[in-house]
């Protein structure tokens, strides 16, 4: 079903992937397993022969989850929530929900009280970084999920089974990297839109399906040169809603780096060779972090910098998901170290269920010309 | 014979020495250690590290009317006016100097431990960047539901803790004295205990204490616990409250409505909400944040373990179906027939649970719920009459339902 999509279909279906997962578990008699996102490891999910599908949220209203969640929580969990709860919790078979901090820790608390029946499970990803200890409690909840999923659905799984979904998923990655290369350099041949589309669709279908899809177009990119365009670096969590691509098309932004979680810090995640637990641990802190608890400032800025140095953009976009209690002790801090550094940074702060972009558009516009002007 | 000094005069007295040590730590030739209200401070204590709480200086600025004015100094830097007024009230200071005391002295080094919540995390590594200071990070995952994850999850805590001896002994140059962390445990259960004590008896009727006294009562095992002056400390209260026990006095003498408070306080209205509740024949007797500081130590334990044991198990750090079953253990005991469920916009960490433990509750045990939104310390987002008209409404239906009870 997902394996010889075109960049059109790709997009349609990233903005709503749900009646295709649908058709798909129908078809295959699959069992669908989703995870909020932060660090489950979806390798761990796949090898069991069932669907693991990263949830992104909802531009449908809010009906349930203000009732549940006040209006000053993270607009993604409040997203998450009324997915869940409104619209798509049938189609699920189960849940893996990460804590990495408290927004989340409540979550899973919730989603598993409002879903009695329906397999539920924490994933309690490590909130400290630096420490050996970290590296002991990922493999220990890594085993401990594996163990969690068989006894649930009564099924084992081996080392090599883990192998195959580590390598598909590689994969998965690997491509993806060779057409950002090419989306840099030929803004053209691809959009901003149907480009993190193809990454945010890689985190919800079938990877042996999509892999075929990401070849064909890879191979059909046309490398044109383009003219007029403007090269920046996207920041923060995820960049919703989508059409927030469409106004960065509209004005002809080229992404040429990002630290999204939903871009570069997914495809960071390569899975290295050797024993596959330990490879899943060691690939945990080998990547940028999923969740901004321990986006150190420092780290984050050196990140942002050395990507700025890299690929030399006009500017950087920060986009903010409100209300994200971490992003928001973090940013002051952030943006004077890159304003220090004389990079101009844009921070536009949004929430899932934004249902005009006006004030985003005006702001950018603006910012960008007076990029253009030089008088930033 | 002189006459053995009151809690209120102890409390001044262990608090000026606390303070006093606290500033003179560098010539004393100890550290200041900044760290959560929830935190193995034991290993602190037994380390000679001086514990301080910004979350307690914020409190005292809160309880003041301070919050709008210092939190509006952070929000001018930058900062959200989303974010914990704590936190806001803190940075505040640290950049005009403001506050009703004599202030707090500078950290050394930062302990933060999430089983209270992560926000000081955040708070104390935006402090910690102004002097490039080391911050350990206790982590406690959740306290989920399952034995077997339990026990993994306190073998984690405990080479953690392991970490932060380590830690410790390297910044100090100095190494980790275990005896000594016995003596400060024994002091530590004990003051507990006698907290605990002190808490539990709300269930008498007419209530000796209403939340507001455990509120304050609550100070000294938050900063001094692990000490003998706090064991010292709590006796005295449980004697004084005691004697009232005996001669049958109550917060409200004529008690009709014994009710559990769902969250922190809001500070600044302390006084005010336990005069308006009286005027009803109300007293709020407890919640489970002022029972955060009953520990249980088990003093036949590695050390280690029970100090991970006991603070990954915090109510805040527990699922919301075990705060129910902790709350109802509550209402069951001290007979309360009455709740106030505080949505508090500055602590997401306890009041996005309360939506959930409210329905809970409420159909647990029957009772109805008052529910209400505001900030524990930024009077901005109090409307004074619009909970005083909810307060009101909330007693004529209690009213009607003792009616309907009787009849």
């Amino acid at each position: 079903m997902w394996e010889n999509l075109s960049l059109t279909e790709v997009t349609e279906l990233a903005k709503d992937p749900y009646p295709s997962i649908r058709k798909w578990k129908k078809e295959t008699g699959k069992t669908i397993v989703g995870s909020t996102i932060a660090d489950v490891p979806e390798e761990v999910i796949y090898a069991f022969g069932f669907l693991p599908v990263a949830l992104l949220g909802t531009n449908k209203p809010l009906k349930k989850a203000p009732s549940l969640l006040p209006d000053n929580a993270c607009s993604l969990a409040r997203s998450n929530l009324e997915l869940a709860l409104s619209y798509e919790g049938d189609l699920f078979d189960g849940f893996v929900l990460p804590q990495v901090c408290d927004t989340t820790q409540h979550l899973s608390d919730i989603w598993r009280i409002n879903f009695p029946n329906t397999y539920v499970e924490s994933f309690l990803a490590p909130r400290q970084v630096d420490r050996e200890s970290a590296r002991y409690w990922v493999k220990e909840e890594t085993e401990r999920l594996i163990a969690s999923l068989s006894a649930r659905f009564n099924k084992k799984i081996t080392d090599e089974d883990l192998k195959r979904s580590i390598v598909l998923h590689n994969e998965n990655k690997a491509l993806i990297k060779e057409i950002y290369e090419v989306k840099r350099k030929y803004p053209v041949s691809i959009t901003n839109k149907e480009f993190f589309s193809l990454i945010k669709l890689s985190m919800q279908v079938d990877k042996a399906e999509f892999n075929q899809t990401l070849k064909k177009i890879r191979d059909s990119l046309e490398k044109k040169e383009g003219e007029g365009y403007t090269e920046i670096i996207l920041t923060g969590i995820t960049c919703d809603p989508p059409e927030i691509f469409d106004l960065f098309d509209e004005i002809k932004l080229n992404v040429v780096a990002d630290a999204l979680v939903t871009g570069s810090r997914y495809l960071q995640g390569v899975v290295p060779e050797g024993n596959p637990l330990d490879a899943l641990a060691e690939r945990h802190f080998k990547r940028g972090f999923y969740s901004p608890i321990h986006d150190n400032v420092y780290k984050g800025f050196k990140e942002l910098k050395a990507l700025f140095d890299q690929y030399k953009p006009k500017a950087i976009v920060y986009i903010h998901i409100e209300f994200c209690e971490s992003e928001e002790y973090d940013m002051p801090d952030l943006k004077s170290m890159i304003k220090k550094e004389g990079i101009p940074m844009h921070i536009l702060s949004t929430e899932f269920q934004t249902l005009s972009l006006s004030h985003v558009r005006t702001r950018l516009q603006a910012f960008f010309e007076s990029l253009k002007g030089g008088t930033l | 014979m002189s006459e053995k000094p009151s809690s209120k005069a102890l409390s001044k007295k262990i608090t000026e020495e606390y303070m006093d040590e606290a500033f003179r730590a560098h010539e004393l030739g100890k550290l200041v250690g900044y760290t959560t209200a929830i935190s193995p401070v034991e290993l602190f204590v037994a380390h000679d590290i001086v514990p301080i709480y910004p979350e307690n200086h914020a409190v005292a600025n809160l309880t003041a009317k301070k919050g709008a004015e210092i939190c509006s100094i952070t929000e001018n830097l930058g900062y959200s006016s989303h974010l914990c007024a704590y936190a806001r009230t803190d940075l505040g200071y640290r950049e005009s100097g403001k506050t009703i005391t004599k202030g707090i002295p500078e950290p050394d080094i930062f302990l933060a431990c999430n089983a209270q919540c992560f926000t000081l995390t955040k708070w104390f590594q935006v402090l910690a960047r102004r002097g490039d200071l080391p911050v350990f990070v206790f982590d406690t995952p959740e306290h989920v539901m399952n034995a077997a994850a339990r026990k993994e999850i306190v073998k984690y805590c405990v080479l953690q803790l392991k970490e932060l001896i380590a830690w410790l002994e390297g910044i100090t140059k100095k190494k980790f004295n275990y005896d000594r962390l016995q003596e400060v445990m024994m002091y530590s259960a004990q003051s507990s205990i006698l907290y605990k004590k002190f808490l539990d008896m709300a269930q008498y009727k007419p209530s000796p204490i209403s939340i507001f006294d455990a509120l304050i009562g609550m100070a000294i095992a938050v900063y001094r616990r692990g000490t003998p002056e706090c064991v010292e400390y709590y006796q005295t209260l449980c004697d004084e409250i005691d004697e009232k026990v005996q001669k049958g006095i109550g917060v409200v003498q004529d008690e009709k409505y014994r009710l559990y408070w769902e969250n922190l306080p809001v500070w600044f209205k302390f006084s005010d909400h336990a005069k308006l509740l009286a005027s009803y024949g109300a007293v709020i007797l407890t919640s489970l944040y002022v029972h955060a500081w009953s520990l249980d130590f088990d003093l036949n334990k590695d050390p280690l373990e029970t100090l991970a044991e006991n603070y990954v198990n915090r109510f805040s750090n527990s699922t919301i179906e075990d705060r129910a079953d902790m709350a109802v253990d509550l209402f069951k005991r001290y007979d309360m027939n009455g709740m106030i469920m505080f949505m508090n916009r500055s602590c997401k960490a306890v009041s996005f649970a309360v939506p959930t433990l409210k329905d809970i509750l409420t159909k647990r045990t029957g009772i109805p719920a008052l529910v209400f939104e505001s900030d524990m310390g930024d009077q901005r987002f109090y409307s004074e009459t619009q909970i005083r008209t909810r307060i009101e409404a909330y007693f004529e239906t209690l009213d009607s339902l003792q009616r309907s009870k009787s009849a």
